[in-house]
């Protein structure tokens, strides 16, 4: 029988995570209040309290908790992102998720039992850095960034002993996952500074009669017509006017759905397929949950095919105006 | 949902500190057993209001430090929702970026703020809450 790959579910806040066990993750992935991991939206995130009662809620049910601590620990401010490794290893988090060299010697050394991943925004994209973060540090896993196309996938699996998790669904970000510091432009923080890109205290939505303006720290980033589908404010994902021409110059607002090609992905050995979207409700979790359940239950077998009712489930969530395989697929190449 | 349309041409008129005064009362009755860690320091002296754009009509909210009151305009920030809508998200049918998505919500003023209070009902476990309710109402909201 084809080994499935783990369902690895987002979750913001305590009914998030309960929402996506009750739901069929096998795991789900959460973080700190604080700029630790790469969500740190106002009032999104685990008190320790809550993180132990989910653990215990997840850890029940044979089901696991990973703890993002994706974001680069900041000079002087060093101590904030090791006490945060060790907190998740107190409260007994099954993995904890890094991107920042540093922390992984730490967390390495000081808690060797601690199982570690090598986060999204670790940017590894080729077997060379993946296996040398596994000399060196150990990890068993690692999330691919959002660049590689399937054949590139395959070749990585190939070629390394660690574990390899893909995304499978939600917001696609500008493709330079770890090396992003587009929003430093206009607000001076970044993903991999502060935790978050397009910071909530810089974002300003006006209205002019139908007309939505998003703003960036005062600059206008986009303009939504009565009845066009909005996107997240953030830069990669405005419309600019470039040589005469308003539009997406960077990145269009558009999700990831890797459904049709879930048999593929178990096929070249995927281990584990992830869900973006921490920063968003208990509704979008159980939904997408439960869809990506059903889908990967069937994936494996013969005759599988993508069901109407799972990409109208998905389509509702999505950001912006479509769905895409993203990388995955380049025909052209 | 839908009001009947007598009810939404009544509601349309009705003054909004009523409203407004008996949701900062249930706040202040629900915060201990809610929301026991949260001091709510975000919200102080902060006025969020929630319009319901179909009718026109809303309620607007402070945090004095101690307690939920009602508060004058202008709000620091301002939700904008159907009726519909609004009962949508409490029964956490759908979740409020989606509806963000498809333009049926609106958050204008103090993005950090609105996004604070959407994470802290988030974060909440409202069942509780529903079976508060009396029963023929909690029917009517499809609770």
């Amino acid at each position: 029988m084809t080994r499935l790959p783990q369902l690895i579910c987002p979750a913001g806040s305590l009914p998030a995570l309960k929402t996506a066990v009750d739901n069929g993750a096998d795991a789900v992935y959460t973080g700190f209040k604080n700029a630790t991991n790469a969500r740190n939206f106002a009032g999104l995130n685990f008190t320790d309290t809550q993180l132990a009662e989910g653990i215990r809620y997840a850890q029940s049910r044979g089901r696991e908790v990973l703890i993002a601590i994706n974001t680069f620990a900041q000079a002087g401010r060093l101590a904030e992102w090791r006490a945060s490794i060790d907190r998740a290893a107190d409260l007994g988090a099954d993995a904890i998720i890094l991107a920042d060299m540093g922390l992984l010697a730490y967390a390495h050394k000081t808690h060797p039992q601690l199982k570690l991943h090598l986060s999204v925004q670790g940017s590894a994209t080729n077997f060379e850095a993946i296996n040398l973060a596994h000399e060196c540090f150990g990890i068993r896993r690692a999330v691919l960034p959002r660049v590689l196309t399937l054949p590139q996938v395959e070749y990585v699996i190939k070629n390394t002993p660690v574990e390899i998790e893909t995304f499978g669904f939600g917001s696609l970000c500008v493709m330079a996952e770890g090396r992003c510091i587009l929003s430093s432009y206009a607000t001076g923080q970044s993903p991999n500074t502060h935790g978050v890109c397009s910071p909530a205290a810089f974002v300003r939505w006006d209205n002019q009669g139908k007309i939505m303006n998003a703003r960036l720290n005062g600059i206008l980033i986009d303009r939504f017509d009565e009845g066009e589908p909005a996107g997240y404010p953030t830069l990669c994902k405005g419309r600019f006017a470039v040589q005469g021409e308003t539009y997406y110059a960077l990145e269009e607002p558009v999700s990831l759905n890797v459904l049709s090609i879930l048999p593929e992905l178990i096929r070249i050995g995927v281990t584990a397929i992830k869900v973006e979207g921490r920063q968003r409700s208990p509704a979008y979790v159980s939904e997408v949950t439960k869809t990506l359940r059903a889908a990967l239950d069937t994936a494996g077998d013969e005759g599988y095919a993508v069901k109407p009712e799972w990409s109208t489930a998905l389509d509702k969530v999505s950001e912006g105006h479509q769905q895409t395989l993203g990388a995955y697929s380049r025909p052209w190449k | 949902m839908k009001l009947p349309a007598p009810l939404a041409f009544i509601a349309r008129r009705l003054p909004e500190a009523p409203p407004s005064f008996a949701l900062a009362t249930a706040l202040n009755l629900a915060r201990p057993k809610f929301w026991p860690e949260e001091d709510f320091a975000w919200l102080t002296g902060k006025t969020v209001r929630l319009l319901v754009s179909d009718l026109d009509r809303g309620v607007n909210l402070t945090f004095d430090g101690q307690r939920f009151r009602s508060a004058s305009l202008p709000a620091d920030v301002t939700f904008g929702a159907s009726l519909e809508d609004y009962l949508i998200l409490a029964r956490r049918q759908e979740d409020p970026d989606t509806l963000f998505f498809q333009r049926r919500l609106t958050i204008e003023g103090d993005t950090e703020i609105g996004l604070a209070l959407k994470n802290l009902l988030d974060s909440t476990d409202l069942a509780p809450l529903f079976a508060l309710l009396p029963r023929p109402l909690a029917a009517r909201f499809g609770l």
